[in-house]
């Protein structure tokens, strides 16, 4: 169900990668989801947070990507990662750090806010230039966070407002993308916090929720 | 492909260390920090969440593994295991502050338990990770060794920084030389003939000239008071070469050093001028050590020599208002609060004494014996800037002389003194502790007795007198009968250990006002709601304590400092412990001198209120420690005198 799908389907670019990536897709392809997603706690998850030229997903590109862990309850800057897409040299560097990228996300769920938006960037580059079809789990926080703290708005919010209101400090000028992820991990943990409490105990109920969520408030 | 994703990790890493640096860089120590220390722990650092309520660490969790700093929220410290466990072990830490020190730089378990009090955010950096930053980072390694002796550190030069505003229309002892002094002064060459030399200095109308090489660079000076001894009483011919007649290797100072240093190096080598150098080490200027006092406006030696020369009460006014003067550029130079108040007091006593030599001239006691005392803060040589009197007499009756008549006098007197003092600004004691009150113009017996009936009915109002009257100090004439009180108030205090635990208990009566769960308790007043009175529940604390200690211990001093550190060596204290108590005390004289100055008006006695809201975050923490210092001897003292309230 959660399985990567390698579409061929005429796309050339993955025809052409080299065979270091191809060999190192293949490996990504083959592992398996931890067995260890017993709880949250034992689960990793890896925040995500993008950089891209503009809003829309059909003009606009990706043009940077970052990434940082959440395992058994510690947020580690120092397992973090960063792609900044605009300095590849060529294709194949482009290729090669994609999944250098891919590699460290692993199989792991990851941690966004509005899954749809970074979905909308993401995929059709890994498409594109991997010749890949990502399928991930999405936790996704800005559905989340309005179904586990309600009492604190029912309704999505800005993410600067939601520090706000759970008194972190969302910092002066614009968070880079490392910034915003280690932003999101925090509200992360406390959300994981919060699930527990509401019977939400594993990564699977976690992504239910959130599911649930984006279609309540979406279609209200 | 492993080499790209290390490097990718790398750069996420740096990246993600960026908004822990910005949190660490507004936080003492680590805003000291160099930056490459603080992107280490940044990066090293995980950040970890603990709900209200949660045992973040405890006694029982083993040997400490990460050292916490608290992002956001509020952490609880309470000491675990059977010891007493009162209010004085409960104590809580907000964002900023970090633990447990001791244990992770010792490799052992808490002593203590923390609890999230209320959701909140650590950095926690691996105890391997801690101890490499200690390594690496000498400011990093200070505070955690020093703990708040740092802290006391950096807050006394956010204070000269604060001050160095209202400083600022009179140049400081901080200033550079470059601006002191005499620019250009005169120079000749070392071939100079001496009477060339000396026309020169005639011409001029200067007391030295600097000698130099052909690059200007200084070799040697030679002054008007040279003169005397190696030319004219030398015999020296005036067509000698100067470089025969001169100071060779004078010292000299860059542009750049300040008026500090180079009244430190006058101190030093006992000398009386000091030549400046630029860049290239060529003479600029010189400056003198009459250009320094000029400097500070008032001068130590002048106020002295004032006090000591001065005709009448007047002019001791000005010279009193001179000693406040001095203090005032003296805390802003970042003078420790311990030195200044010793300084203070050493003028306030020479103000005092000149008061009772000009009231002399009118009274006359030859043949008698007898010695003005110094009660309380006074006594103790810690007097800030506003005090009021505390004084009193003893004497001996000669053979033949009439007691009540002799009292008489001096008790006339003494009230000249009070009144005289009272003009030069130090008011009269509202409790009429003055030598004037029959009461405390006593005979050397009924010093003894009244001391010994004190301690044998430790009531209330005697241990209120003990707090004041045992803290004397002979000011001015026999001093010898000061010491005879001393020995004996020694000597019966150690024979009645029930008056000591009476003191105890008394000493105990107040606490210092650290919260359970706020940092401060700031209603203990009625009348100053919002504020903390920093002598009843701050420095009063250590007094009463040392007090005891030096009773108990029979330690001669007064002073409460002095008074902790030598009881301390009797009764085996660690030094570093006894140390971590007089900081905090120090600390919290030095707020109080400095709230009395800045909030002080001339002519209006200052208050001891301080608002703790208006602390910077620093002088706050800071304050809670120093608090914590105050509990943490008071447990002390309820231990060893088994006082339960």
């Amino acid at each position: 169900m959660f399985g990567i799908k390698k579409l061929f389907s005429g796309v050339a670019e993955a025809a052409s990668l080299p065979a270091d990536v191809r060999a190192a897709l293949t490996d990504w392809q083959a592992r398996v989801v931890d067995d260890l997603e017993s709880t949250h706690f034992l689960t990793r998850y890896v925040v995500l947070d993008i950089v891209t030229d503009g809003p829309d997903p059909e003009r606009h590109r990706l043009t940077g990507l970052a990434a940082t862990e959440v395992h058994r309850g510690v947020v580690a800057p120092a397992r973090s990662m960063y792609l900044d897409l605009l300095e590849v040299a060529d294709e194949e560097d482009r290729a090669r750090r994609l999944t250098a990228f891919l590699q460290f996300i692993g199989k792991a769920p990851l941690v966004v806010f509005y899954a749809a938006y970074v979905g909308g960037f993401l995929l059709p580059a890994l498409r594109q230039h991997l010749g890949l079809s990502l399928q991930p789990r999405w936790v996704d926080l800005a559905w989340l966070l309005p179904a586990l703290f309600a009492d604190k708005s029912h309704q999505p919010m800005p993410l600067d407002d939601w520090l706000q209101l759970f008194g972190l400090d969302p910092g002066e000028g614009r968070r880079s993308p490392n910034e915003n992820c280690l932003a999101l991990a925090r509200l992360f943990q406390m959300l994981v916090v919060r699930a527990h409490s509401k019977g939400v105990d594993t990564v699977a109920a976690l992504i239910e929720e959130s599911k649930a969520s984006s279609h309540l408030r979406r279609s209200h | 492909m492993e080499k790209i994703g290390a490097m990718l990790q790398q750069d996420g890493q740096r990246r993600a260390a960026a908004s822990a640096v910005a949190f660490l860089s507004r936080h003492a120590p680590f805003n000291k920090m160099d930056p490459e220390s603080l992107q280490w722990f940044a990066e090293k650092a995980q950040i970890v969440f603990y709900p209200a309520g949660n045992l973040i660490v405890g006694a029982d969790s083993g040997t400490v593994r990460y050292f916490y700093l608290i992002e956001s929220g509020k952490v609880q410290a309470r000491q675990a295991g059977e010891v007493v466990v009162t209010e004085y072990s409960i104590l809580s830490h907000g964002p900023g502050e970090s633990f447990p020190i001791g244990a992770v730089t010792a490799g052992r378990p808490s002593t203590n338990d923390y609890t999230a009090l209320e959701d909140t955010f650590c950095y926690q950096l691996p105890a391997e990770d801690y101890l490499t930053l200690m390594a690496k980072s000498p400011e990093f390694n200070l505070f955690c060794t020093q703990y708040i002796a740092s802290l006391l550190d950096q807050s006394r030069r956010q204070l000269q920084a604060q001050f160095a505003q209202k400083a600022s229309e009179q140049q400081t002892l901080n200033s550079p030389l470059a601006g002191i002094g005499t620019r250009n002064p005169l120079a000749v060459l070392p071939e100079t003939p001496l009477r060339d030399a000396f026309q020169a200095m005639s011409q001029a109308n200067v007391g030295s000239v600097v000698v130099v090489d052909g690059e200007q660079k200084p070799m040697g000076i030679f002054t008007r008071s040279d003169l005397l001894d190696r030319v004219v009483l030398a015999e020296l011919p005036l067509t000698t070469a100067i470089r025969e007649a001169m100071s060779p290797s004078p010292t000299s100072l860059n542009e750049h050093a300040t008026a500090y240093d180079a009244m430190l190096a006058m101190a030093k080598e006992g000398i009386r001028h000091v030549l400046i150098t630029d860049h290239a080490g060529a003479l600029s200027g010189i400056v003198s050590e009459r250009d320094l006092f000029a400097l500070q406006r008032v001068g130590l030696r002048q106020i002295r020599q004032t006090i000591e020369a001065a005709p009448d009460v007047d002019a001791l006014k000005t010279a009193a208002a001179d000693v406040r003067q001095l203090s005032f550029n003296m805390l802003a130079q970042g003078i420790g609060a311990e030195q200044l108040t010793q300084f203070i007091s050493a003028l306030n006593d020479a103000l005092t004494r000149r008061v009772l030599q000009l009231n002399l001239e009118r009274h006359d006691f030859s043949g008698i014996d007898w010695c003005w005392l110094a009660f309380g803060s006074e006594g103790r040589d810690e007097q800030t800037f506003s005090t009021d009197q505390d004084n009193g007499i003893v004497f001996q009756v000669p053979p033949g002389e009439d007691q009540a008549e002799l009292k008489k006098r001096l008790l006339a007197f003494a009230l000249e003194v009070n009144k005289s003092l009272d003009q030069i600004g130090f008011p009269l004691c509202k409790g009429d502790i003055m030598a004037s009150n029959p009461q405390w113009c006593l005979t050397l017996d009924e010093w003894r007795n009244q001391f010994t009936e004190w301690i044998r009915v430790p009531e209330p109002v005697a241990l209120l007198n003990a707090s004041i009257f045992f803290d004397f100090r002979p000011l001015y004439g026999k001093v010898e009968l000061a010491d005879s009180m001393r020995r004996h108030l020694l000597h019966q205090a150690q024979a009645m250990p029930v008056f000591l635990q009476a003191m105890a208990r008394n000493a105990l009566d107040v606490a210092p006002p650290l919260g359970k769960i706020r940092d401060f308790l700031t209603d203990l007043e009625a009348d100053a709601p919002g504020k903390i009175d920093l002598k009843k529940y701050g420095s009063r604390i250590f007094v009463d304590v040392a007090r005891i200690y030096a009773l108990a211990a029979g330690v001669h001093s007064t002073n409460t400092l002095q008074r902790l550190r030598l009881s301390a060596q009797k009764m085996n204290i660690r030094g570093d412990e006894i140390n971590a108590v007089l900081d905090g005390l120090n600390f919290i004289q030095f707020l109080r001198l400095q709230h009395q100055y800045l909030n002080g008006e001339p002519g209006r006695q200052g208050d001891n209120l301080i608002d703790p809201e208006k602390l910077n975050e620093l002088d706050r923490r800071i304050l809670k420690e120093s608090f914590r210092q105050a509990r943490k001897i008071q447990s002390r003292l309820k231990l060893d005198y088994q006082v339960n309230h």
